[in-house]
Order: structure tokens, then C-alpha cells, then sequence
């Protein structure tokens, strides 16, 4: 295993995908919309930022792949408190062992302590990016994470893990790929003072050529198509057909 | 003429809007009926940034030009609904850390500042007297120099923040033979000896900030709370009430775009005698008229907060924005109300009360009235 480095580095990558709650804010009218920095890589930063307060790290890079439009979540990242942004250019619609790819060139180059990231995206939920990461780079890792803490001087990670039989604490070498899920924490909006801040702190822009990696997308997204618009109600005129239909079209009694 | 905003301006209205709505729109309508002051909402809003838009970085501010501020003010408005947050804060930024900013010795600069900029402390003002409003100049509360303390006496209402103030800056007269010259402010700590906030004052609009009446008993403020110089009150005064009127109503600007859009909306999505309400010219008048309130009260805000960064005179047109769009604020409320018939009077659909909030816009600041006989005589008349 590694010596642990003095400066001790926490690297979250981070996807941009459109805002989920976008028709939320204050009912404005139609545009196009916007995009966010994908809620579980959020909540991945906030828990780097929170263990770099309690001094526990002392450098947060943050990752991204995609198009220049994406300088946009990078900004919004280094907002939020992330020292330093690092953008893959690479506009093509990359598949998740892509991009595990990619990340890994980069944390190969970059040595971090513990990487840490969103358990899935919000768009696609793919869930994959994370384990082919710890798979790719032979580390341990930890997904759906509802708590992380250190443990015989930083060198393992306790783990609270959410799963569907109830909550599994595990104890993980590092360095190691934790994903994190809902429950981890809330995190922080990104304050005026933190996006003037951000102007100051650089974004890395490499490309998959200076990373010395080729990668192309094993699976192709053949159509997409919206879900069904729900179908009209019906009325019933009693009770009892009430009942009748639940119990026989709905088959809920 | 350039229209656009830059980019880091754009991103910087964006993160206020996000904020503002995700952040600040809980318990509104409850807040507003049971006359609750957001203190939580508060604190965040300093956290934002909110607070100390305009205070250069030094003092712990974000040191934004005039023009930033009120668009960041009115996105604000835009995205955040309870009404009386935005009218407490208001009120602290423009009559609590303006003269402070403008006027205070460095030390106090120090003291307060980074306090009423970050959320920490909360600012208030009392000028206005139970015998002394539009006549504002003619205030009867009086200080007493006494050793190295000054003793204030008299009563002060419609302190806004009151309730809740950590500091207020004080109006009061030296010597009331001077008139405007003989008088003066001092920064007053909530727990001074003599400082008695009295009753909390219960009222139509923006109910979620808190009013009261408060009265001075032989207060003593020690010396080095004396803010500016002997004589230079009403000057003071002056030019925190022409910040005021020029950024005061941005967040109304926000509130009527907020308006025009859910009417928008209402007026297509409701129908009646088999068509949506909006194809009725009645009901498209009516939001041609908001849509042409909302632009206007913009410029007007616009223009006066541009006037000020370019360092010219806005006496004028802080008077005329603030006249102008107190009354297109209201009248949008009438009218987003009148689309809606009898769903805008129920309080869940919440434009009643953006309508009881509007109405004081015409009277806080100085009133209507008084803009007008403002803008006739800086008009020569």
C-alpha cells in the first residue's frame, strides 16, 4: 500500500445534467433548461467540504467531463468551496466505462486520498461509474453512503452504507471510491461571496489526448421517448361500483 | 446604451434567484397571518450575501456597484415571497448600514459593518414620531450632552425591525432652535439603560416584519456612538432616504414580473364559456397594463441605480421610481387579483397578500404626496 502524502487530497467528479427541479423556481415561464451540477455529486462536495473543515483534508479537486458549457457547474463547484475545477473536454455522449476511464487517467495523475461521488445521475441512472472506477484502479470501495469517517490515522474509511436490508458499516482501505447517497447530507447553496471567490480559483481544461487515454461509448443510446401522458380518470356514480372497480380493474382491495 | 448584463452578473442573479427560492419561501402565508418575523430566513439571506450587496469588501460586504444591487434585489423580489423579509432587510440596508457606511467613524465602520452584512446583527431606524412623519425635520426627541454620554429622550413609531433590532440608528435633536442643522444620530445597542421597545405594532402588509414604537427615558449612549458629525442629521438623513427610494422597490420590480407571469399563466390556463380567459381583451388589457408596469418601474429603477454608480445626482429620479413604482406595484396587485376573481381573494393563492404588502409602498419612505412635492420643486415649482 502507498505512503499517505502530507497534503491530503479529496477528488469528487462531478456531472452536469439538467435541473430537476427547474419548473420549480417561481413558476417562471418556458425556456430552456437549465443545468446543475447532478444532486448526489453535490451532496459528494459538501461531505468533502465538511471533512476538509474538521480538518481532516486539505485539498478538494473537482472533476468533470464534458463540453465548455459545463465551465458553468465547474464554477459553480469552486462556488461551493472546491479549491481547484478540472474539466475533460470532451463533447460527445459518453457512456459510464467511458468516462471511468477517463477519471481514472486523471486520478492516476492526481494521487487523491479518497475519491468521492454521487452514487448515480440524475438523468441517465446509470449507477455504474464509481464501482468500473474502483474496479478499473483495483481500490476498495464503499456506494450508497449515508456516512463516512476516518479511522487509524486516515489510512481506512468506516462506511455507513444504505442498503435495502437496512444499514451495513464496513471498514475500507484507502485510498478508495466512496458514492455517496441521499442521506449523507444537505448541501450548502452556493453564496455571493463563494461565486466571486470562484472567479479567482482556476478550472484545468485537459483533453482525453493529453491524458494519453482513447476512449469511445460501448453502448449507443438508440431512441428516447417520453413516458406516457397519464390517461383521463373516470367517473363512478356509486360506491359500490367504486369498490367494484378497485377491486377488479385496479385489483388494489 | 448597454442592456446587457455581463456574464458574472448574469451568473451572480441566477445564484440569488436560486437561493431565494429554494431558500425562503416556507410558512409565508402563516408567518403572514400570525405577524412572525423569519429570523431564520434572516440569517441566511447574510450568509447569501443579501445584506451587504453594496458595502465595499473591507467592511465585509461584496462591494457591488449600485446597478448590480437592485438587479440582484429585484431577483430577489422575483424568486422570494414573503414580502415584510424583504422589507426588514430593506430597511436595515438602506437606513441602518448606509449611514453607517457614509458617516461612521472608522471604528464603528468596523464594529458594525461586518455584523450587518453577514446576518449576525440586525439594523433598525427611528426617525419617524407620533407628531413628526412627512414633517420629518420637526422630530421632538431631544440629547443632552452629559460628560462623556449623551441622554436621549422622546418616543419614535413605525421603527421597522424594532422588535428584533440589535442596534437602531437614532434621530434626535440638539438643539431644536437649529431645526434641520441641530440635528443629529446616534447608534443605539438593544440593551442600552432607557431603551424601551415598546408594543409590537400589528399591521395590514408585509406582517412578517416586525414594527414597534420606541420610546428613550433618559437613554445614555456613550460619545463614540454619535454618528457623524454635529449638525450634519438632516444631511444624513437625506441621503439615506434617497438610497432608500431608489433600491427600496427593486425587490417590488421582481414581484410584479413574479405577478405578470402566474397571471399569464392563470389567464391561459383557466377557461370559461369554452375559451381560455386570456382570449378575453378584458383580461389581456389588464396584462398588457402589468406587462407595461413592470417594464417602465424597471427602467425607472434602472436608470436611477445607474445614475448613482456614474456618482451624478438622484434626487429626482429616486423620487420618481420610488413614486412610480409603489403605484404600478399595487395596481399589478389589483389587477392579479382581478384575473383571478374569487380565487385571488382566498389567501392560499397568495395575491391578497402581495396586495395588503404593496400598499405601504405608497406610504413608507416618505409618501406619494411627498415624492410629488419632492419632484415639483426639484422641478423649480
Amino acid at each position: 500500500m502507498k505512503q499517505r502524502q502530507s497534503v491530503e487530497k479529496i477528488l469528487v467528479p462531478f456531472k452536469s445534467v439538467p435541473d430537476p427541479n427547474d419548473n420549480a423556481v417561481a413558476g417562471a415561464t418556458a425556456s430552456t433548461p437549465k443545468s446543475v451540477i447532478n444532486p448526489f455529486d453535490e451532496i459528494a462536495i459538501e461531505e468533502a467540504l465538511r471533512i476538509r473543515e474538521r480538518g481532516e483534508a486539505t485539498e478538494i479537486v473537482g472533476v468533470t467531463v464534458g463540453a465548455p458549457a459545463v465551465d458553468e457547474q465547474a464554477r459553480a463547484a469552486l462556488a461551493m468551496g472546491v479549491d481547484r475545477a478540472i474539466r475533460i473536454d470532451d463533447s460527445r455522449a459518453l457512456d459510464p466505462y467511458a468516462v471511468a476511464r477517463i477519471l481514472r487517467t486523471l486520478i492516476e495523475k492526481e494521487a487523491p486520498h479518497v475519491v468521492i461521488m454521487g452514487k448515480q445521475a440524475v438523468d441517465d441512472d446509470s449507477n455504474q461509474v464509481g464501482q468500473m472506477l474502483a474496479g478499473l484502479l483495483g481500490w476498495p470501495q464503499a456506494t450508497f453512503v449515508s456516512k463516512i469517517e476516518f479511522l487509524d490515522n486516515k489510512t481506512r474509511a468506516q462506511c455507513t452504507r444504505e442498503t435495502d436490508d437496512g444499514l451495513e458499516v464496513i471498514a475500507i482501505e484507502l485510498p478508495a471510491i466512496i458514492t455517496t447517497d441521499l442521506r449523507l447530507n444537505e448541501p450548502r447553496y452556493v453564496s455571493l461571496p463563494g461565486l466571486i471567490k470562484a472567479h479567482r480559483k482556476p478550472i484545468e481544461i485537459l483533453t482525453c489526448e493529453q491524458l494519453g487515454v482513447t476512449v469511445r461509448p460501448l453502448t449507443t443510446i438508440l431512441f428516447a421517448s417520453r413516458p406516457p401522458k397519464r390517461a383521463a380518470g373516470t367517473r363512478v356514480d356509486s360506491v359500490e361500483e367504486l369498490i367494484a372497480k378497485l377491486r377488479q380493474e385496479a385489483k388494489v382491495l | 446604451m448597454d442592456f446587457a448584463w455581463s456574464d458574472q452578473q448574469r451568473e451572480l442573479l441566477d445564484a440569488v434567484g436560486r437561493f431565494a427560492s429554494q431558500q425562503l419561501n416556507y410558512n409565508v402565508i402563516e408567518n403572514d397571518r400570525d405577524s412572525v418575523f423569519n429570523h431564520d430566513a434572516w440569517k441566511k439571506c447574510g450568509g447569501f450575501g443579501i445584506q451587504g450587496l453594496p458595502v465595499p469588501a473591507e467592511y465585509g460586504g461584496l462591494g457591488m456597484d449600485p446597478l448590480t444591487t437592485v438587479a440582484a434585489l429585484e431577483r430577489l423580489g422575483y424568486a422570494c415571497k414573503d414580502n415584510g423579509l424583504l422589507f426588514s432587510i430593506n430597511a436595515h440596508m438602506w437606513t441602518a448600514i448606509i449611514p453607517v457606511l457614509y458617516n461612521g467613524s472608522e471604528m464603528q465602520k468596523k464594529k458594525y459593518l461586518p455584523g450587518l452584512c453577514n446576518g449576525t446583527l440586525i439594523g433598525g431606524n427611528a426617525m419617524s414620531e407620533p407628531n413628526s412623519g412627512s414633517d420629518a425635520f420637526s422630530l421632538a426627541t431631544t440629547a443632552i450632552k452629559k460628560g462623556s454620554n449623551y441622554v436621549l429622550n422622546g418616543s419614535k413609531i413605525f421603527v421597522t425591525n424594532g422588535p428584533v433590532a440589535d442596534v437602531l440608528v437614532v434621530f434626535a435633536t440638539l438643539d431644536k432652535a437649529r431645526g434641520p442643522y441641530g440635528i443629529c444620530a446616534f447608534l443605539v445597542e438593544k440593551d442600552s439603560p432607557g431603551l424601551n421597545v415598546a408594543r409590537k405594532l400589528e399591521k395590514m402588509g408585509v406582517r412578517t416584519s416586525p414594527m414597534a414604537e420606541v420610546f428613550f427615558e433618559d437613554c445614555e449612549v456613550p460619545e463614540e456612538n454619535f454618528l457623524g458629525k454635529e449638525g450634519a442629521g438632516s444631511f444624513m438623513f437625506t441621503n439615506s432616504m434617497t438610497w432608500e427610494r431608489g433600491c427600496i422597490l427593486a425587490s417590488a420590480v421582481g414581484s410584479m414580473q413574479r405577478l405578470l407571469e402566474t397571471s399569464i399563466r392563470y389567464a391561459k390556463e383557466r377557461r370559461q364559456f369554452g375559451q381560455s380567459i386570456g382570449k378575453f381583451q378584458r383580461v389581456a388589457d389588464k396584462i398588457v397594463d402589468m406587462k407595461l408596469r413592470v417594464e417602465s418601474a424597471r427602467h425607472m429603477l434602472y436608470h436611477c441605480a445607474w445614475l448613482r454608480g456614474q456618482r451624478k445626482q438622484v434626487y429626482v429620479e429616486a423620487a420618481m421610481a420610488k413614486l412610480h413604482i409603489s403605484d404600478c406595484w399595487v395596481k399589478c396587485c389589483e389587477d392579479a387579483i382581478q384575473i383571478r376573481g374569487g380565487y385571488g381573494y382566498m389567501t392560499e393563492y397568495e395575491v391578497e397578500r402581495e396586495l395588503r404588502d404593496a400598499i405601504g409602498s405608497k406610504l413608507y419612505s416618505g409618501t406619494s404626496e411627498i415624492q410629488r412635492s419632492l419632484i415639483a420643486s426639484l422641478l423649480g415649482l
